[in-house]
């Protein structure tokens, strides 16, 4: 039996009397382009904080490539990188600065933070930003050297909150070819995004998760067959589009306004 | 693409997590990499030069006020071993012990403070976390105070007898160990309770429970000092009442020979009885008090480190509750800012503490000028003023970074029509209405403790504040736009701020006190306290016009520095 890269057990977190997550199981194989799609505030971010040890589940349980992993996991923190929710960068470094601080918390000898801090720049096209405080970025070169970031250390595992967000179609173009070679190489990729068209060009499986549960969990293809039969009104062998399939799950009453607006011209 | 699953150079750092492996030396070092690199690239601005300047100005002032203490510490620990009085040797380490404790709240929003939680994505052992944690508390102020004060004893006892230098060094060692542990652990449980609402608003109700009680402890010490009636019945009742506060002095002596200044300064005391089993067994008390005290401050820093979320999740169903709430009238932009102001000032227990500081601070100076010999024999005018002054210290925030608390939220003021003129006079107009809440309220306690004002003294007072309150605001309207910097509501402790806006903030205060206690002097010296009030008056009048050019500038000053504001305010730290 194959382990699981990121596999979760009734995971729940509750802020006082709201509960965020409830009781999401999970798993995500290696080498899956894995989509985590849900409304805002539907507990995505959560999610990922529990999933990389920011955020401390109040039950459930999680394990990475095969082990139980908790905030103390030092040796599985350093197989997954992360993009997260406010991208955690430092205003005040220039991006090489940066690169490199991280690649040395990872724990990777200098010549190795110093020759992959290059690569990494010239690849972002965040070369020529070189000598710029992190803080001058625009939001798009922040996004591109948190990605950086995330990868500097060679995660086998990366979790990614909104990477797309603010980030030009070309910029876009060249991660989603860089994420795609991950994976070719054996890597997993949990993202959350609110584009949906991007997720369904790259990832193979998708989860959705609606006030805190887990409402839809499959490949693509199953959500598709799934959501067919039971949307009235679906002609047979009509190939449904994920914004269709995310909508019906959801909730059909998002398409449309409740009320009108008429005071809006 | 040679860039992204390449593994090499970690494999062999791998079985090497603890807070002395190879894994957390290169951390360590790349911590001290980064610090340094962020401070370098802090001089490439003129308001990081002038941070540096500012905070080499504070470095210098802070090591004087510690050598001054520390001389002053070590020549009371020189007379007291020399004249063999050691007995009184615990009050040194209580003055010491207090001073630890106490200064870091009223510094903390003068510090700059690393936020460790930025550290936890990354592969950072626990031990590594804590130990990080105590090494950044390190460098503050109140330690390089505390370790200065601590030095100066120790030399004092050391030149008064140099074989007791061994036994005071243990001592202050072990003692300087608990301080560090004991400040770091109440700071942090203190951000632990502020960031909950629940919390938060119980420990303000205890803060405010505790700034009245020291209203009511002062007058009950003043009448055991200060009645002073003839006749032998009466000295009778004074004979014993000296008893009793003998009987009482020598119960609190043996308590704090259990707690870590008396412990401290008894293993010292037993050193120079050559009592080594007895001093040996203080010092043995006084670790377990820094085991606790680290076991305390270990207890929270595990619960940051497994991923405690300290924010508040919005409640739905609170929403809903709430959303009838109360508003002030008026639809104006003005009313808006204002009604922000309050609901923010209301939910920031670090600016509702600045304004309850100045209750306190009553309490304090009422044992300066009780019965004193101030100035023309005029107690309360001199005190009142000093009050008010201190009052003032703490709407140093409100005043000298009005937009600090706005964050992201600055980008809605320059994108609405209102102009940020009216923005910064709607904040002006609030923090003056708060402050004079605040003076009267510390007025009001200042007369129940020295009786009713004169109406001069009252009336110089006021003419004084008039001159003082625009002079803040014109001049807290200037830095605010130049100088700004995000403030934490959060928080009292790690609070990120701004030293060159701080140091010159205080440079003002006390420079406008200083105008106003020279005023007040002088014409006390003359017996003319009136004409304090004609001086008053005309100083006010050059304020007030000072205020209303700077705040037809603001607009200006905004545009100008529009992008410095918003990149300060809002861009990633």
């Amino acid at each position: 039996m194959e382990i699981a890269a990121i596999q979760t057990h009734g995971l729940t977190r509750r802020f006082g009397s709201l509960t965020a997550v409830e009781d999401v199981t999970l798993s995500v194989a290696p080498g899956q382009f894995f989509g985590f799609l849900g409304p805002n505030g539907a507990g995505k971010s959560t999610t990922i904080k529990m999933l990389t040890g920011l955020l401390e589940p109040t039950s459930g349980t999680i394990e990475i490539l095969g082990q139980a992993f908790t905030a103390g996991s030092l040796d599985l923190k350093r197989q997954i990188g992360v993009v997260p929710e406010g991208m955690a960068l430092l205003g005040r470094l220039t991006a090489p600065e940066y690169l490199r601080f991280v690649g040395r918390m990872y724990g990777l000898d200098s010549v190795t933070t110093n020759r992959r801090t290059v690569e990494l720049l010239e690849f972002m096209h965040l070369a020529d930003e070189s000598k710029k405080l992190v803080t001058d970025f625009s939001h798009g070169m922040q996004k591109k050297l948190a990605l950086a970031a995330a990868v500097i250390h060679g995660p086998k595992v990366l979790f990614l909150d909104e990477p797309f967000e603010g980030v030009d179609a070309i910029a876009a173009g060249m991660l989603k070819a860089m994420l795609q070679g991950m994976i070719g190489r054996g890597a997993t990729i949990f993202l959350t995004t609110h584009v949906l068209e991007i997720v369904e060009r790259l990832c193979s499986h998708v989860a959705i998760i609606s006030q805190g549960r887990l409402v839809a969990n499959g490949s693509l293809e199953e959500l598709r067959v799934g959501v067919a039969s039971a949307l009235p009104g679906t002609e047979t062998g009509q190939r449904l589009t994920l914004e269709q399939i995310f909508l019906s799950i959801v909730g059909a009453d998002a398409q449309e306004p409740a009320q009108e607006l008429s005071w809006l011209s | 693409m040679a860039v992204v699953t390449e593994a090499a150079g970690t494999a062999a750092l791998s079985a090497h997590t603890g807070p002395f492996g190879a894994l957390a030396r290169l951390q360590y070092s790349a911590l001290a990499s980064m610090r340094w690199a962020m401070f370098r690239n802090s001089l490439r601005t003129n308001q990081g030069t002038m941070e540096l300047g500012a905070r080499t100005l504070s470095f210098v002032l802070y090591a004087i006020m510690g050598l001054g203490l520390g001389a002053g510490l070590g020549g009371g620990a020189y007379a007291i071993v020399a004249n063999d009085k050691l007995a009184f040797l615990p009050a040194l380490f209580w003055v010491v012990f207090v001073l630890w404790q106490i200064l870091p709240v009223s510094l903390a929003s003068f510090q700059e403070q690393f936020d460790m939680g930025g550290l936890l994505r990354f592969p950072v052992s626990f031990g590594s976390f804590f130990l990080l944690h105590l090494i950044f508390g390190l460098v503050d102020i109140s330690t390089i105070l505390g370790g200065l004060c601590c030095l100066g004893i120790w030399v004092g006892i050391t030149a008064a007898r140099p074989g007791l230098s061994a036994w005071a060094a243990l001592a202050l060692l072990v003692f300087a160990a608990f301080n560090v542990f004991l400040v770091r652990a109440i700071f942090a449980w203190i951000d632990r309770w502020l960031a909950q609402r629940k919390t938060r608003e119980i420990v303000g109700t205890l803060f405010f429970l505790l700034l009245l009680s020291m209203q009511f402890l002062n007058p009950a010490f003043g009448i055991v000092k200060y009645q002073n009636p003839g006749g032998s019945a009466a000295q009778a009742t004074r004979r014993h009442r000296q008893a009793a506060f003998g009987t009482w002095i020598a119960n609190a002596n043996a308590v704090q020979s259990w707690l870590p200044p008396g412990l401290a300064a008894g293993a010292v005391q037993r050193g120079a009885e050559r009592n080594t089993g007895t001093a040996t067994g203080s010092l043995g008390v006084l670790g377990l008090f820094v085991l606790g005290a680290g076991g305390v401050l270990a207890a929270r820093l595990r619960a940051e480190y497994r991923g405690e979320n300290l924010g508040e999740a919005p409640s739905r169903k609170k929403a809903e509750r709430h959303s009838g709430q109360w508003l002030i009238d008026g639809s104006g932009p003005i009313a808006a800012v204002m009604e922000k102001e309050l609901r923010t000032l209301l939910r920031a227990l670090p600016l509702l503490y600045g304004l309850g500081a100045p209750l306190l601070m009553v309490f304090v100076l009422s044992g300066l000028f009780h019965k004193s010999t101030s100035i023309g024999g005029h107690p309360l005018p001199m005190a009142l003023l000093i009050s008010l002054a201190y009052a003032m210290v703490g709407f140093t925030q409100l005043f000298y970074n009005n937009l600090g608390v706005e964050g992201a939220g600055i980008q809605i003021l320059f994108l609405s029509p209102t102009p940020i003129r009216t923005v910064v006079l709607a904040k002006n107009l609030f923090h003056a209405l708060l402050f004079a809440i605040d003076a009267a309220l510390v007025c009001v306690l200042a007369s129940l403790r020295y009786g009713l004002p004169t109406p001069l003294a009252l009336a110089a007072t006021v003419a004084w504040l008039l001159f003082a309150l625009p002079v803040h605001l014109a001049v807290g309207n200037i830095f605010s736009l130049t100088m700004p910097y995000r403030i934490n509501l959060g928080r009292i402790a790690r609070q990120r701020g701004s030293q060159s806006s701080a140091l010159l903030s205080m440079l003002i205060q006390l420079g406008v006190l200083g105008v106003g206690a020279a005023v007040f002097a002088l014409c006390s010296l003359f017996d003319k306290l009136w004409l304090t009030i004609p001086i008053f008056l005309v100083l006010a009048a050059g304020a007030a016009f000072a205020w209303m050019r700077v705040l037809a500038n603001v607009d200006n000053m905004a545009n100008q520095r529009r992008d410095h504001l918003i990149a300060t305010l809002v861009k990633t730290e």
